[in-house]
Formats: structure tokens, sequence, C-alpha cells
């Protein structure tokens, strides 16, 4: 076209005199400011101080005075408690990616159609989302209590020596993984909803008429259809792994003996509770750098190819 | 190859009954285009005919055999969609191959007639494109190519033309004739559209409102219209109806008479009127006349005929070309 051509070739008191005349970069130069300010104040502000504060250490009372260079980065690789919460903060991710997805697309197949039934199931689906995570944690913490919860009416009913599931070493993740698993399924179920309802019912009546049995229009016509919905909801899944946190703390707070931390458990513990603001945000920092690494990597890998 | 019957078809969503009662013959090789209006129901009894949808009493005869619990890919029919319905993540050739692969068909044959069908229909060029990357008319080819490969007895075609602009969907029509011409095999055609079901049917079906209206060959159903509702649907332009007065016959409530049975004379005639549009196409010319005493009629005149808007004009038809339509909305053999 050759008004493109023309605007390019146009000197940039030209152009930007057009584009004022036009409104567009009148309503960006409103329209922007505030948005940058907020950003600029609340996230990027906080982010540099915190970088800053890692290589101090300090107790979050005064000016940071001591500085210990890479001491806080040195320690925490050295802890072996932040080596759990790295590989809990791995299964985690694990899990989301293996079991919680292919569940939520599962059910998603099942309850997509429009259905007042189906109106009910994705509600209740749903629910355990909607749910405060606190409160989440409150409800599994008596589920899972060996006096009185109900793995303890389950225990006693078989006649098994009473469990306590959330203080057992080897059992108190596996627990924490089936409360994560709970509470975000219905999320990702959701995103595979709205996907499956965009899928032309036309491909999928072909794919009948052309022998397809219910399993391969799922694996040949639904599946390929959603691939971007999936793409989102995996990204979704492993950002969220990174930030798992509020359903820790109720349950077992990074116990027993510190095996159940992940990240930024282990954070708001080590850093926060114990007043090191300098290791913290050196955590912080850390979690920060995988979380912004992953993110562009998957966007690249992932999202950034369209096929049309 | 195979006839298909349809017994007693009744189709209800719920409380709605789309499809009341109907009976139908598809004669082995023909093709049948069932024509009417939006929403009159033939998506619907194209789709019990493909078994995505089950009718609620009746049954479907494909080839003699009761097909009515029939699953779609047990029926030996393949469709094609308005929406084409392609899957934009398999290339052309995946796509024609689709339900070759999932019925194990060995790999030597299913090259074969996936090279045959990109043949017939000129695809062999874009087999390893997208769909996507295809133009509307090449996407319905793709459409019509994963049909053909599966050589099914009954093609079914829902509306496959529609999303076409005008010069492709006249092309595509004559490849579509050509492809019956070559194939022989029945075809079951559905649009809304009278010049697609004249130009590509050997027969019929005018549908309103669920019902048949009346099932024929092209030019019976455009001379003999069996109802007030065919006549007016079949042919364009349109066939005039005016009121029965135009006849001098008690029981007669309208007379249908079509734009080229009607003569016109500047000096006498039996229906007196005026010109209101007079448009010239070159060997016709399509004169709108506002007649004093039944309305307004259109009338279809030699190229050269001099005419304009204002002029007074004696309008005379063809009696033996008149169509008289009783209070029920049928045709009378009268003479009048
Ligand atoms: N699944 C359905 N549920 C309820 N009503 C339907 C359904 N499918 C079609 N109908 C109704 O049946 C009638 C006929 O539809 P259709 O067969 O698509 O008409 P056509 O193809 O002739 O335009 C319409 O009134 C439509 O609303
Ligand atoms: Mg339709």
């Amino acid at each position: 076209m050759p008004s493109t051509t023309d605007s390019q070739r146009m000197p940039l008191a030209d152009r930007l005199r057009r584009g004022l005349s036009n409104g567009r970069i009148t309503s960006v130069l409103i329209l922007l400011p505030p948005a940058l300010i907020l950003f600029t104040l609340f996230v990027m502000l906080p982010l540099l101080e915190s970088g800053y504060y890692a290589f101090f250490d300090w107790n979050g009372y005064g000016e940071p005075t001591d500085y210990v260079g890479l001491e806080n980065f040195e320690r925490i690789v050295g802890h072996s408690v932040f080596h759990t919460a790295a590989a809990n903060t791995g299964k985690i991710i694990a899990v989301s990616l293996i079991v919680q997805m292919p569940f939520a697309l599962l059910l998603a197949l099942l309850i997509y159609r429009k259905t007042p039934t189906n109106a009910v199931f994705r509600l209740i689906f749903f629910l355990p989302y909607i749910l405060a995570e606190v409160a989440a944690g409150l409800i599994w913490s008596f589920v899972f209590d060996g006096n009185y919860g109900v793995t303890a009416s389950i225990a006693e009913a078989f006649g098994a020596e009473s469990l306590f599931i959330l203080a057992d070493r080897d059992w108190a993740f596996v627990a924490i993984l089936t409360v994560i698993l709970w509470k975000y399924f219905g999320f990702h179920m959701m995103i595979y909803i709205a996907a499956l309802q965009g899928v032309s019912n036309d491909q999928i009546e072909a794919a009948r008429i052309e022998g397809a049995t219910r399993l391969q229009v799922v694996r040949y016509v639904q599946i390929p259809a959603i691939k971007p919905a999936i793409a989102v909801s995996a990204f979704f899944a492993i950002i969220g792994a990174l930030q798992v946190f509020d359903v820790i703390i109720p349950l077992t707070n990074g116990g027993p003996s510190n095996t159940t931390h992940t990240i930024v458990t282990y954070l708001y513990t080590f850093g926060l509770t114990r007043l090191n603001i300098g290791f913290g945000s050196a955590v912080g920092v850390i979690l920060f750098a995988v979380a912004v690494t992953i993110a562009v990597f998957y966007q690249r890998v992932f999202m950034g190819r369209s096929e049309s | 190859m195979a006839e298909v019957r349809l017994n007693n078809l009744t189709k209800r969503f719920g409380s709605v009954t789309v499809i009341p009662e109907l009976d139908l013959t598809v004669p082995d090789g023909s093709f049948t285009v069932l024509v009417g209006p939006s929403g009159c129901g033939k998506s619907t009894l194209l789709r019990i005919i493909a078994g995505l949808e089950t009718p609620t009493e009746g049954s479907v005869e494909i080839g003699g055999a009761d097909v009515t619990r029939e699953e779609p890919s047990n029926r030996g029919i393949s469709m094609v969609f308005q929406s084409y319905a392609l899957y934009p993540h398999m290339t052309v050739a995946q796509n024609i191959d689709f339900g070759l692969r999932l019925s194990k068909t060995p790999a030597a044959e299913r090259e074969e007639r996936v090279a045959e069908a990109a043949r017939i229909l000129s695809l062999e060029p874009l087999l390893d494109r997208k769909p996507g990357q295809l133009s509307g008319g090449q996407r319905q080819r793709v459409a019509i190519g994963r049909s053909i490969v599966r050589q099914p007895k009954v093609f079914l075609f829902d509306e496959p033309l529609s999303n076409l602009d005008a010069a492709l969907r006249s092309q595509m029509r004559v490849e579509l004739a050509q492809l019956h011409k070559s194939i022989t095999t029945t075809m079951i055609y559905v649009t809304h559209d009278q010049v697609e079901a004249m130009t590509l049917a050997d027969q019929i079906v005018v549908m309103n409102a669920g019902r048949i209206e009346q099932v024929g060959a092209p030019m019976e159903l455009y001379d003999k219209p069996q109802s007030e509702f065919v006549a007016a649907f079949i042919g364009s332009p349109k066939m005039n109806l005016l009121p029965g007065k135009a006849v001098q016959h008690d029981e007669v409530e309208t007379v249908g008479i079509r734009p080229e049975h009607i003569r016109a004379d500047t000096e006498d005639g039996d229906w007196p009127g005026t010109a209101t549009i007079v448009e010239h196409l070159g060997a016709d010319t399509m004169a709108h006349v506002k007649a004093d005493e039944l309305g307004d009629l259109i009338v279809r005149l030699p190229g050269h005929t001099r005419l304009s808007a204002g002029d007074r004009v004696f309008l005379t038809p063809e009696r033996e070309n008149l169509h008289l339509f009783g209070k029920d909305g049928r045709r009378m053999e009268l003479n009048v």
C-alpha cells in the first residue's frame, strides 16, 4: 500500500504532527503514563530494590549497610532445604503437566457440551479454584488429620493404625501435591472447555462420517484444534507451580523437617520470618530469574509460531 | 451405487416438529436436489440420511438396507459441508486421506485413490499445502476430494457453494455436474438457491416447512407447478401471481403466468396497464408493468422492444400457459 511506505519515508517531525492531529499519539500520551507510573512504582522499583538488598546482610530495619557480596547466594546454593524446595517445585511442575493437565482435559471433554447437567458439573469442578487458598488448606488439614479427620475414619474402618499423613516425611508432600491438583485442575479444565466449545462441530461430524471413533475424534480433531489453549494452560501451570505458597502454609508450614517447602515458602520461612531480608531477596532474585527465563523460552518455543 | 428411501420420516426437536411424516425415494444414480427456503428442514433431512440425527419416527434405507440405527460411517455415504469442515492442521493430502487412514486401507491403495481424486479435481499442485493457504473454491474441491476417495454409495452435499462468490459458484456448479457425469453415484444436494436446483438436478424436491411440495424433473416443476408455493419458488424472474379475477372462474384463487408467457402491445390487449420500469438486458427486455385491474407484473419481451417507463401497454397472456390455483394453494386443471 502506498500510504504505508509514505508514512515510513516521512520525517519524524511530520509523523509526529500527523499522529497528534489524528489523535493517536495524544491518546497514547494521556493513557500511558498512569499505567507506566504504577508499573514503575509497584513492580519495577521493588524488583530493583530487592535485587539491591540481595547483596546485603540485612534484617529489614534501618538502612542496609552490611554489604556481603554474593554470600547470600552461596548460602542458598549450599543449603539442603533449598535443594528440597527446588526439587519440590520441580515435582509440582511435573505433576501439573503430567497428571493435572490430562485429567483436566479428560473432564473438559466429558462436560464441554452446553447442557444443564454439564453446567452443574462445571460449577462443582470449578469450586476448588474459587475457594481461597487458605480455606482450602484448612479443609484439607481436617481431611488429613490423624485423630479426627477423614483419613482417620478410613484408617479406623480398615482397622489400621491411625495415619498422620501431614506429619509423615514420605507422604506429606504427596498430600500437598494432591491438594494442588484438586485446587487448580478446574482452572485448566475451564480453559479447555472454552477452547473445545470453539471447535467446529462440522469438523467433528465430518470425522464421524469418515469413521473416526470418539477417541480418534479427540486425538485427530479436537486436541489439534485446541493446541494453543493447551500451550497457554501449560504456561500457567508452570508459572503457577513456581509460585505455590498459600496452600502449603496452613497444611504443613514446610514441615515435617522442612521436607515440604517450595521456593516461595522457603523464601518466606528463611527470609521473612527469620528477618533475613537480604537472604530472602536473594531467593527472590533467583526465583525471578528462573520465571523470566522460562517465560521467555516458552513464549519463543510454544506460543510464538501460530499455524494458520 | 444405491437408491435412498425415506419412509414415514418424522423429526421433532423437543416439542417442535421440524419434519412431519415424509416419504421420499431418491433413485439410484440420480442427482437429487432438495430445495426450499431457509429453515424448512433441508439440512435436518440430509443429516438424518447421513446418520448425524436420528429420526423420531420412520426409517431410512440406503441400497435396500435399513440403516436407521446405523452409524454414519457404516452407511456408505459421504458428506460435504457448507463450511468445508477441513482440518487446518493437516495438509490437503492428509485431509483427503483421513478416512482411508482411519479405515487402515493399505498405503499403496490410499496413495492411488488420493492421486485419482486429486487428478479429477485438479488438486495435484496443492497436495502439500494446508487449508489455510487455499482459496474458497480450492477448499471446496478438497472437501469434495475427501468425499470421493471413500467411494461412497451416496454423496450428500449441504449448501456446498453458499460460501463462494457468484463467479466461482457458477464455475463449481459446472464442475459438480461434470463430476456427477463421470462417477454416476447417487447425489443428494441441499440448497436454498433454485438456480442451483434447476441447473444441477435431474430430480428436484421442493420443500416447505418440513413438507414436500413437489418432486419432479426441473422442467416438470417449471411447466406444471403443483402448488402456488412451487410456482413462486421455481423460476427467475419469478412467476407473476395475480388475483383470481384475472380469469372468469369462481374457484380460482390465484392465477400464475410466467413473464415470458405474456405478449405486450401498444394498442390492444386483455390487461391494460402502465410500464413503471423497463430494463434492457440485451437479448431480453424486462418490463415492470402496473396493470390497472391486477397490480404489478413482470413481462419478458424481445431485446429491441421500444418501450419506456410511463408508456401505456396492453398485455395478453398465453391462455395455455396460465397456472390456476385454488383456495388450498393446489393446482387446478381447468380450461379458461
Ligand atoms: N438441533 C436442533 N435443535 C432444535 N431445533 C433445530 C435443530 N436443528 C435444526 N432445528 C430447527 O429445525 C428447523 C429446520 O432447520 P434446518 O434443517 O437447518 O433448515 P434448512 O437447512 O432448511 O435451513 C429450523 O427451524 C431449526 O431451528
Ligand atoms: Mg441448512
